[in-house]
Order: C-alpha cells, then sequence, then structure tokens
C-alpha cells in the first residue's frame, strides 16, 4: 500500500496547548488503557508527552508511537479529570490525522475489516461516526473518525468487524468479571453502565469532601451488585445480557444514554436487545422483570444510583433464580438459537 | 550513556515488564516538575525479590537507580538526571493486611491512596495524609516525599500516619524498620528517615500504616476579606485559639480573579477568601469550632460568613479553589502553568506577608504568581505562569525564586512544606540546611556508598535549577 510522508500538518496546532499540560497524572486512573496495562507510556499524559517529543523533534515518529496514538476509547474521562483543562482526546485525533496513512499506520482500538466480511453494509449504516465505508470491493474504516466505540463489532454478523487492541473491553474480559463477580458470597446482579453517560464523574470522586456526593465504582460495597463498564450500550448483545443468568444472577440492569443523548445511539440497540431478552425469558419461565434498562442522564450518578436501589429491591423480592425453574441447560439452549 | 545489561533486567523481570523504547524513555524522562532527563531503561517490579536482584545487580554495576511511584512528583525527584534505571513500582500495588483491631495496615508501594481509602472505607476508617492526587500518587512516592494535603492541619502528613516499612538497600538487603505498634523508643526511628528521602536510601517495598476514623460530621465554612492582612491575622488567631480545622485554606485575588475569568463562578472580587473546615464524630463540638472560627473571622473583617454540613454545599462553597489549577491554565492563551518555589511553609502569623511578598516579586519580575494553600499548615502555595517559550521569563523566575525563598529564610520559613525538594528546590534547601548538609551526606553514604540511588538529588543536586535538567518546555533562544 502506498504511503505518505509523515507531516506534523495538524499537530502543529497544539503547541502552546501541550505545554499547559502540568502534567499532574490525574488523568491515568480514568483512562481504561492506562488501568488495563498500568504502564505509564499507555496514560493519556504520556501521549502528550510523546506529541511534545515529536513536535521538539526530540522523538521521531515510530508505529510504537502510532500503536499508542491509536489506542484510545475516547471515552474523554482523561478530559473530564484533566486538572489544566487540556482537550487531550482532539489533539490525539490530530495526531492519529497526521499518523494515518504513513508507514507507522497502525490501528490500536480503532476497527478493523477482517477475513469473513461479507460486504453487507450493516457497519457503515450503524456506524454513527461515517467512519466506515466501502473503498475498491472492501470496507475500510478511516481510523481518524473512528471512536472506537464498538459499535460495528457488536452488530457484524460475521464477526468481521473487529480491533487489534481491546484493553479489557471485549465481550470475554466482561464474561470474566461475570463469572469472578457471581462466585462471590452475597453476589446477586449485574450492572451495564456505559462508559459515557455516568463513568468518567463515577470515577472522579475520591476521599474527599466531595466523596459522600459521588457514586464511586470502589465505593460500592461489592456484596449485591457490580457495575461493569461496557465502553457503550450498543456493544451489548443479547447472549452477553444472558450470561449473568448462567452464573446465578438474580438480575441484570442495563443503564445507558436518555433517548438522543448517545453519539452512538448505542441506547437504541441495547433497548433493543433488553426487549428481545425478555419474551426469551419468558420461555424459559424466568421472570422478565429480571432485566431491566434504564436511561441516565450524563453524569447523573444520583440518578444512577436510585435506579439501582430500586433495582435492587424488586430483585430481593423475586429471590433467587433457582427458585423459579432449573436453568443452565435451558439458558444455553436459548442462548445458542439468539 | 553506560551500556546496561538488558537481557539480565528482563531475566529478573520478565521481558513484558523491561521497556526501552525511546518512546518510552522520553515519557519516564518526565514527572510533574519542569525538568526532563531520560532514563536507560524503565523496569517495573513485581515482588520484594525482583527489587532486591536489581538493586544487587544495579549496585555491582554502579547503575543508577530511581524509583518512581505515579510520576506526579513536581520537583523533579523521578527525573533521572544521570541517566539509569527507572524502577516503575506501579505493579507493586497490593494492600496485603487491613487490621482494625490493631489499627494498622500493610500496603505495597504501587498502592493508589484512593484504591487504600477505599479499601479502609468498609472498616470507618481513612488513611488521611491524602495530597491533592490522591487519584493517582502511590503510598511509595507519598513516603518518599513527606506528602500530605488540605487536611494535614488536623492529621498531620505521611510521617505521621507511617510505623514502620521494609525497604531494600542497594545490593539487594532488605531491612524491616519501625513496628506494628502505636509507640516505638527502639533506637533510630530509621522508618521515618527514610520518608521524605526522595528514594536516595533505599526503595520501599512494604509500608505499615496506621489509620484514623472517618468522622460522622464535617463542616465547611467560608469568609471574604478585602485585606489579605485580615486574613493573616484570622488565620494566627485561629490557630493559637486552640481550634483543631480540619482544613483551613487561602485562595489570594490573583487565583479569584483567574477563577472569575475563566470559569465565570461569580466569586467576590476580594484580596482573600479563607476556607476553614471542621470534622468530627459529635455534631456539637463540630459546631463549637466552626462557629469559633466564624466568630475569629467576623473579628478581622470577614465578610459573606456561610458554613454548611452538607456535601453538595460544601462542594459549592468549595468549588473555586477546586477550580483553580484549570482557571490558571485557562488564565491566557500564551501563559502555562508552573511549578516553581510552590510549597513553601511559614509561620501563620507570617502567612499575609509572604502573600503580599509573593506578588510584589511576581510583579517586579514580569511574572504572575498566585498564593494559596494550606494556611492552617502554614503551607503556602504558588503557581507561576510564564510563557514558558521565552527565555527570559525563566530567567524571571529563577530571580523570583531566589527572591521568594530568601524571604522564607528569613521569617524562619522552610522550603518544602509538602512536595519536597527534588531539584527545583534544591539550592533554597541547601541554603537553609547548610549546617547539616555534610551529616546528610554522610548517612546517604551509609545506606548507599556506591550512590546509585536518586543520584544528583537534594543536597547532590546542581544549584541552578534552570540548567539543572534540560527544560520540558521549548524555550526559543
Amino acid at each position: 500500500m502506498k504511503t505518505r510522508k509523515f507531516e506534523l500538518d495538524h499537530l502543529l496546532k497544539w503547541q502552546n496547548t501541550l505545554d499547559k499540560c502540568i502534567r499532574c497524572g490525574y488523568c491515568y486512573e480514568h483512562c481504561p488503557v492506562f488501568k488495563h496495562t498500568r504502564w505509564e507510556s499507555d496514560a493519556p499524559r504520556a501521549k502528550l508527552i510523546m506529541l511534545y517529543g515529536l513536535l521538539s523533534s526530540q522523538l521521531e515518529p515510530s508505529e510504537y508511537m502510532a500503536e499508542k496514538i491509536f489506542s484510545c476509547f475516547n471515552c474523554q474521562q482523561c478530559v473530564a479529570a484533566c486538572s489544566s483543562g487540556v482537550p487531550i482526546t482532539e489533539i490525539l485525533k490530530d495526531a492519529r490525522a497526521d499518523f494515518a496513512g504513513t508507514q507507522f499506520d497502525t490501528t490500536g482500538t480503532t476497527s478493523i475489516t477482517g477475513s469473513g466480511c461479507a460486504n453487507c453494509l450493516t457497519c457503515v449504516r450503524a456506524c454513527p461516526h461515517d467512519a466506515r465505508y466501502f473503498k475498491d470491493g472492501h470496507i475500510v474504516t478511516d481510523p481518524v473518525l473512528c471512536q472506537s466505540c464498538g459499535i460495528c463489532m457488536a452488530l457484524c454478523p460475521n464477526q468481521s468487524a473487529s480491533a487489534t487492541q481491546t484493553y479489557g473491553t471485549d465481550r470475554i474480559y466482561l464474561k470474566r468479571m461475570i463469572t469472578d463477580f457471581l462466585q462471590k458470597r452475597g453476589a446477586k446482579v449485574i450492572v451495564f453502565g456505559c462508559n459515557w453517560s455516568y463513568y468518567p464523574d463515577m470515577q472522579s470522586s475520591s476521599y474527599d469532601m466531595e466523596s459522600s456526593s459521588y457514586l464511586s465504582v470502589y465505593e460500592q460495597p461489592d456484596t449485591e451488585y457490580k457495575i461493569l463498564i461496557n465502553m457503550c450500550g450498543g456493544r451489548l448483545k443479547t447472549p452477553l445480557l444472558l450470561d449473568p443468568f448462567l452464573e446465578n444472577a438474580w438480575g441484570v440492569l442495563v443503564a445507558c444514554c436518555p433517548d438522543g443523548e448517545c453519539e452512538n445511539d448505542g441506547n437504541v440497540r441495547a433497548a433493543k436487545h433488553v426487549k428481545r431478552l425478555k419474551p426469551v425469558m419468558e420461555s424459559l419461565n424466568m421472570n422478565p422483570d429480571r432485566i431491566e434498562l434504564v436511561q441516565i442522564a450524563h453524569g447523573d450518578k444520583a440518578g444512577f444510583q436510585n435506579a439501582i436501589d430500586k433495582f435492587m429491591d424488586k430483585i430481593r423480592k423475586l429471590g433467587p433464580l433457582t427458585d423459579e425453574v432449573s436453568m443452565n441447560e435451558q439458558i444455553r439452549d436459548a442462548k445458542s438459537h439468539i | 550513556m553506560k551500556t546496561i545489561d538488558i537481557p539480565r533486567l528482563k531475566e529478573i523481570v520478565g521481558e513484558h515488564n523491561v521497556k526501552d523504547n525511546p518512546a518510552d524513555l522520553f515519557i519516564y524522562g518526565s514527572d510533574a516538575s519542569v525538568h526532563r532527563a531520560l532514563p536507560w531503561v524503565v523496569v517495573r517490579p513485581d515482588n520484594t525479590e525482583q527489587v532486591q536482584a536489581i538493586l544487587k545487580f544495579a549496585d555491582e554495576e554502579k547503575i543508577p537507580v530511581i524509583t518512581r511511584g505515579a510520576g506526579s512528583g513536581m520537583c523533579g525527584q523521578t527525573v533521572p538526571l544521570h541517566g539509569g534505571i527507572t524502577l516503575d513500582m506501579k505493579q507493586m500495588n497490593r494492600i496485603l493486611e487491613i487490621n482494625p483491631p490493631d489499627v494498622y495496615c500493610r500496603v505495597e508501594p504501587g498502592v493508589v491512596d484512593d484504591d487504600l481509602n477505599l479499601a479502609l472505607k468498609p472498616y470507618g476508617v481513612f488513611f488521611p495524609p491524602t495530597p491533592a492526587s490522591s487519584r493517582a500518587a502511590t503510598i511509595g512516592g507519598e513516603i518518599g516525599n513527606n506528602a500530605s494535603g488540605v487536611r494535614s492541619v488536623k492529621y498531620g502528613a505521611t510521617r505521621d500516619s507511617l510505623l514502620g516499612m521494609k525497604v531494600v538497600l542497594p545490593g539487594g538487603k532488605l531491612l524491616t524498620l519501625g513496628a506494628r505498634t502505636r509507640v516505638e523508643a527502639t533506637g533510630y526511628q530509621l522508618h521515618k528517615l527514610i520518608v521524605g528521602s526522595e528514594g536516595t536510601l533505599g526503595v520501599v517495598v512494604e509500608a505499615t500504616l496506621k489509620f484514623v476514623p472517618i468522622p460522622k460530621f464535617r463542616c465547611l465554612g467560608m469568609a471574604n476579606f478585602d485585606r489579605l492582612e485580615d486574613a493573616g491575622h484570622a488565620i494566627a488567631d485561629i490557630m493559637s485559639a486552640g481550634i483543631t480545622p480540619s482544613m483551613l485554606e487561602l485562595v489570594d485575588n490573583v487565583a479569584i480573579k483567574a477563577v472569575n475569568k475563566t470559569m465565570n463562578l461569580g466569586l467576590p472580587d476580594v484580596e482573600a477568601v479563607l476556607l476553614y473546615e471542621a470534622d468530627g464524630m459529635v455534631k456539637e463540638a463540630v459546631d463549637y469550632e466552626i462557629n469559633a472560627m466564624k466568630s475569629i473571622c467576623a473579628k478581622h473583617s470577614g465578610e459573606g460568613l456561610q458554613s454548611s454540613y452538607d456535601a453538595k454545599e460544601r462542594a459549592k462553597i468549595f468549588m473555586g479553589r477546586k477550580k483553580l489549577f484549570p482557571a490558571l491554565s485557562k488564565f491566557s492563551e500564551l501563559h502555562a502553568s508552573t511549578s516553581l518555589a510552590d510549597d513553601m511553609a511559614v509561620p501563620y502569623s507570617k502567612m499575609a506577608e509572604t502573600a503580599r511578598k509573593i506578588h510584589d516579586v511576581a510583579k517586579r519580575n514580569n511574572i504572575i504568581m498566585t498564593a494559596y494553600g494550606h494556611c492552617g499548615s502554614g503551607c503556602m502555595h504558588t503557581k507561576i505562569l510564564m510563557e514558558t517559550t521565552h527565555k527570559d521569563q525563566w530567567e524571571s523566575a529563577r530571580r523570583a525564586v531566589a527572591e521568594i525563598y530568601e524571604y522564607v529564610r528569613s521569617v524562619n520559613g522552610t522550603t518544602s512544606a509538602e512536595h519536597g525538594i527534588g531539584l527545583s528546590k534544591a539550592a533554597a534547601f541547601k541554603a537553609e540546611k547548610a549546617d547539616s548538609l555534610d551529616i546528610m551526606r554522610k548517612i546517604k553514604k551509609a545506606f548507599d556508598p556506591n550512590n546509585i540511588l536518586n543520584p544528583g538529588k537534594m543536597m547532590d543536586a546542581p544549584d541552578d535549577w534552570v540548567t539543572a535538567t534540560d527544560l520540558r518546555y521549548m524555550v526559543e533562544d
């Protein structure tokens, strides 16, 4: 493939802004990529330092560097946490624009099209960022526009849309988290929380004067429910929503953005999955109220907590799943037919 | 640069825990200070045995070792002045024991402060030093710098909460220091010596920390002062009145203007704002302290007095202080906020005069400085806003920093309250502690005869911080 010369066309305008980063490191613990690897080089601050190195000619561009630049879920938690108001994800987008199409072009968390693509254009139609298009007989991704939201991966009928790096946001990881949690004593409910709608603020809490008004994932008692962060509600597929029941969960709560507020329209898809699951549950003699979808506005932690509390009250009344049916075989069977 | 046996390091910690890509080295060459110098390799140990093996290897080869937590230090403590191995401790982040009956916990050094507090919360207790960077800062880094935060006025700094530790010396020897008891009079308190040693004496691999109960009641108050001096008098009166605030913060007019300009929070355009907080298990006791502080503020012409127990209200009152950093960053397109002369401590009676002095020095040297801080602990923070690409601004900053420290010494203040010395404050530190530098160097030699641990810092750092390393900014000639 023909490549273009690497130029700092888009990044140049950020030169002064990069100096605004006081390098406090507050962004680290908010970044899903850093939290997965625990290498500083994967933290948002590090990416800004790397870009500074490029702009000041102290670093040469490399594929290694490009891999870091293309590895970002655009969750903007770093931007929310930044003590200096640096628009980190905007800068990274321009960095991607400079790297894309050069010899250092890599894909990171952005989506790619693998073998088995039927050119059905489902992903092209569904992509909320217009990042997927048909070119020269293949479906390709614009790595600058792609926000790594994963909608295409969730929808692709052939599992051809994928990413080379997932940093713990893939369904296999989520499944492992589900199993790990539900094996704990007293565990009852899995809550799927959307990264864009509440997680940034929830995680911003720390032990300080504001902690009592915050709902932090760390502050929740890991006894009855666990919030699993999915990058977008749209990535939740019906079989994944059934997985907790295979591990004897009493219920599943799916939280996503209100109508019109999801950048990816992922909430619409999440709602469809939940709606689709209810008759399946009924056919299994499970109370369909054991799964519920709630829409929570961005940053509304109190609303989220209220929704969880309400759901927990309901689930406690319903009791454990084993009282209703002997489930596993039937759920597995139902999953295979979804 | 010395050749380093990277395969040997990979044998010790595993291939995936060693990084020597130029991009990684560049990243690990910075912290939150103005400095930059690159390590030769970054190594991430997982356990004590690996740390011992690395320090044995490095001591034999006489390779510098720079221990690093979150890299959020503000004075260049983790910037490898002479290259070497950066020892990234973030992987050693296990909480080893929480022991409520004996009121202590044991943790590895890479545990993040907030994560420890979240683990302690179910027991109704917390680890109190809590610096502002607690979301990122590691316990190891807090020990290295004797970190503290807004509540140090009541709960003290890291040293006050540390009971003991395990530390690896160059050569790999493991020492167990301190005890698990509340008091100890068993010879030299070497664990207290390690606190604040900035990685120059040993590598902490385990810390035994005490914790305190989470207070049931917390009340935050605010007072506005037309004159900085009135706020200063209120601070001195509060601290000498037998009251123990859990927080006493000063915010100056430069900060207020910056917050109002960039955030439109509508703060009163006064010379100073005081934020005062009390906490405790009994509401009447908290009421008593809050009312006493309120009366003292009123006596010194404090206006707009308000206070609240409600978390949301408290967050609102604290908003101006909380938004200070982003406000300073957005203050002007051309200016960047730097950490220099940023955490001196002075006697209470000198707080207002110090803030005034900082403003005067800034004006004379054509830079912008704000003065704020944990005045209940005597700690005065500043940020210097300057055009970092201009060489003459660095000359101005150099002069301003020197003048401020000279003043701080003249009023019997100290160079650093909570951020440490590193490279940026070495000259002021050496001037302040001139008569004890020799004994400090001998202590360093006793722990680290080959001078491999964070060499060239504190008493051994260059006098001129501007040229000590490359500056991390693009400075035009």
